[in-house]
């Protein structure tokens, strides 16, 4: 199993101003001097990852203290230069907000040869909220993402003589990457998904499919995902299409890795502090899922314990764990705790581990991210070798 | 949803009506002469009450625009542009001649841009509370933002009459199902520009037939300042307020704003010069 690092890059002094942490939150709370403070620390913390034999993954947001890494292509410019061994993934590129797809391509091409073949690039829908900043066109907003997708990938891939493009949101007279990119045809390309539907579209691509602090929800993405590879390609999915991402606090004793995970448990709670109208804006969602929303109530999108209950709206540690949304404890306890949930799901190749998330400190984070290199990550190599012993009864 | 009579029985008057192949949603009911009813952004069953007050005088067409309640939405349609011409093919097909043409909010927005395309089949305008014109100049904001409003804030910022309060999810799927199309046709056609064309302005001198503007004086979404902008731009129009009245005229004051309409009578000689 391969393992990424991965930060939001919070502006966690701004977490004590009452109220939502997006989209609304003023800018005077932002002192941008801390903000540079922050940014440099989170970035020593991917080079220290990059070190000890993580892959590094960067994500973006807009608006939001929860997450001041605005670009992911900006960020992984830099740790292009600073960094020697790691894959670098941006998880991801939100391509529908984006008005120049052309803009998006070049800046792939460019990190890609500064990394030399370094780069791995997540295309994403983004965080619903998102639109509130772009201001692009909520309704056919996957549509809009197939339309970009295709061009970047086309322009990513091209070889040939330059070319002119028309389609329904994208108009562009020439088409020229200048870098393209070292790998050929693309660099590897990763999706998101919350579904076994939308897990479907991945697989055909043959794209790694990655599914966010979904416990076990995990499980049915990654069928989904497994059973559309099978029909489309003949052969079975190998476990490096499938990626989890979840919170890892580690430490050499229980009680500090539970001290840890306290204050990375802020990350939720901050994240969460979204005013209602911004949560799912019109059009975005598909009106069939809408539906289902209203029908479901709040309650519909909560991660489940394992008992099938709905994670309550301030869960301990220990419900986390038992959610599948943080692995926590000495090295031994987080080994068996993502074997564990490796079983439970099926399998998947890749950890995007949370080594950093809400307050936690520098020092805290250098700590986490060496014990677990150190005691965890070469224990799962032994993980993803081959197609696992599932006990899916297990899990309800 | 607010409205004063029962969704689902207003619904049940619906029928079906294929126009350029667009399968739309439409009510007609009521004797006398032909009214076009262009519904708000709540949808047709949002103007229900009115709609019933205006079948006693003059057969009421009200359809639900396409992308609206069970109204198809073709694919190439994006723009308030295309709800326009399809009401023009809408005219032709009922071959509908002196119409009262009558539209709320989003409606009225939809009754302009077809007017200043051609008026030719049409008599009277009544816009109610009509958008489409210029909602914010740099940070000079004129209309509120519905998209960036608390939903629990919805009704009292579009209404004075108190909201019916009910659990969303308990309504009947069907109806669930009008919610979510009708909020996702209002972010289609209004979501940036927010709610405006920025050449309407541009265009409304072309509209020839008399017009009455009807606007709620406590409408909190489009405020008389709107109301006077739109007022001294349309040609052939003038500005009557309803007192106790918010965005939301349909609900608020429907009676008044029905006599309103009813009684809308122009001097003849003006009507008559129509091209």
């Amino acid at each position: 199993m391969k393992v990424w690092q991965f930060s939001e890059q919070a502006y966690h002094p701004a977490f004590d101003v009452p109220g939502s942490m997006r989209v609304t939150l003023s800018a005077r709370h932002c002192d941008p001097a801390v903000a540079g403070t922050l940014l440099n620390r989170y970035l020593d913390e991917y080079v220290l990852a990059d070190e000890l034999g993580y892959g590094i993954m960067v994500n973006e947001h807009h608006a939001a203290a929860t997450c001041m890494s605005t670009s992911c292509m900006t960020t992984l410019a830099i740790l292009a230069r600073q960094t020697r061994y790691a894959r670098l993934l941006a998880l991801g590129i939100p391509i529908a907000n984006r008005s120049n797809p052309i803009r998006v391509a070049e800046e792939i091409a460019m990190v890609d040869v500064l990394s030399g073949g370094r780069l791995e690039v997540g295309m994403v829908k983004g965080a619903a909220y998102e639109v509130f900043m772009s201001n692009r066109q909520p309704a056919r907003f996957n549509e809009r993402f197939w339309e970009a997708h295709e061009l970047i990938v086309e322009a990513l891939r091209n070889t040939g003589d330059n070319f002119s493009w028309d389609s329904e949101h994208y108009q562009y007279r020439a088409v020229s990457l200048w870098p393209r990119p070292l790998q050929q045809p693309t660099p590897p390309i990763w999706m998101t998904a919350s579904s076994p539907y939308s897990s479907i579209e991945h697989a055909k691509l043959d794209y790694t499919c990655a599914t966010f602090l979904s416990g076990a929800v995990a499980r049915s993405v990654f069928e989904g995902y497994r059973k559309a590879y099978l029909e489309a390609h003949g052969r079975v999915a190998p476990d490096k299409r499938l990626a989890y991402l979840g919170v890892v606090a580690t430490a050499g004793d229980r009680k500090t890795a539970f001290q840890r995970a306290e204050q990375m448990k802020v990350y939720f709670t901050t994240a969460a502090r979204l005013d209602a109208q911004f949560r799912n804006p019109p059009g975005f969602n598909p009106v069939k899922a809408n539906v289902k929303m209203m029908q479901a109530g709040p309650n519909a999108i909560r991660p489940r314990l394992r008992s099938g209950a709905p994670l309550p709206s301030d869960p301990t540690i220990e419900q986390y764990i038992d959610a599948g949304l943080m692995f926590v404890g000495t090295p031994d306890d987080v080994y068996a705790q993502i074997k564990q949930f490796y079983a439970d799901v099926g399998g998947f190749g890749n950890l995007l581990m949370m080594g950093q998330a809400g307050t936690l400190s520098h020092a805290d984070t250098v700590d986490n991210l060496t014990t677990f290199a150190k005691h965890v990550l070469p224990r799962l190599q032994e993980l993803s070798v081959d197609a696992p012993d599932v006990r899916y009864e297990a899990f309800a | 949803m607010s409205t004063e009579a029962a969704p689902a029985d207003f619904l049940s008057q619906a029928k079906f009506v294929e126009i350029q192949g667009l399968k739309l949603e439409l009510v007609i009911k009521g004797h006398g002469p032909p009214l076009l009813f262009l519904h708000g952004m709540d949808g047709v069953e949002g103007c229900a009450r009115i709609i019933d007050l205006l079948a006693r005088d003059f057969t009421v067409y009200a359809p639900s625009h396409p992308g609206f309640g069970a109204s198809e939405l073709p694919r190439p349609f994006s723009s308030i542009d295309d709800l326009a011409y399809f009401y023009l093919d809408f005219l032709d097909h009922f071959d509908l001649n002196e119409v009262t043409m009558v539209g709320f909010s989003l409606g009225g927005w939809i009754a302009a841009e077809i007017l200043v395309k051609d008026s030719s089949r049409v008599s009277k305008l009544v816009l109610g509370a009509p958008l489409g014109l210029r909602t914010q100049e740099k940070r000079a904001i004129q209309v509120a933002d519905l998209f960036m409003i608390d939903p629990k804030q919805m009704d009292a910022t579009l209404q004075v009459t108190p909201a019916r309060n009910g659990t969303l999810g308990a309504l009947p799927e069907p109806m669930l199902e009008r919610i979510a199309r009708n909020a996702e046709a209002v972010a289609l056609f209004g979501w940036s520009p927010y709610l405006y064309n920025p050449k309407l302005h541009l265009r409304l001198h072309r509209i020839r037939v008399p017009a009455v503007l009807l606007w709620g004086e406590e409408d909190r979404l489009a405020p008389l300042g709107y109301a006077k902008t739109f007022a001294t731009k349309l040609r052939h129009g003038r500005l009557e307020t309803l007192a106790a009245c918010g965005h939301r005229i349909y609900v608020d004051c429907p009676e008044a704003a029905a006599a309103r309409i009813v009684n809308f009578e122009p001097a003849k000689p003006q009507l008559r010069s129509v091209p």
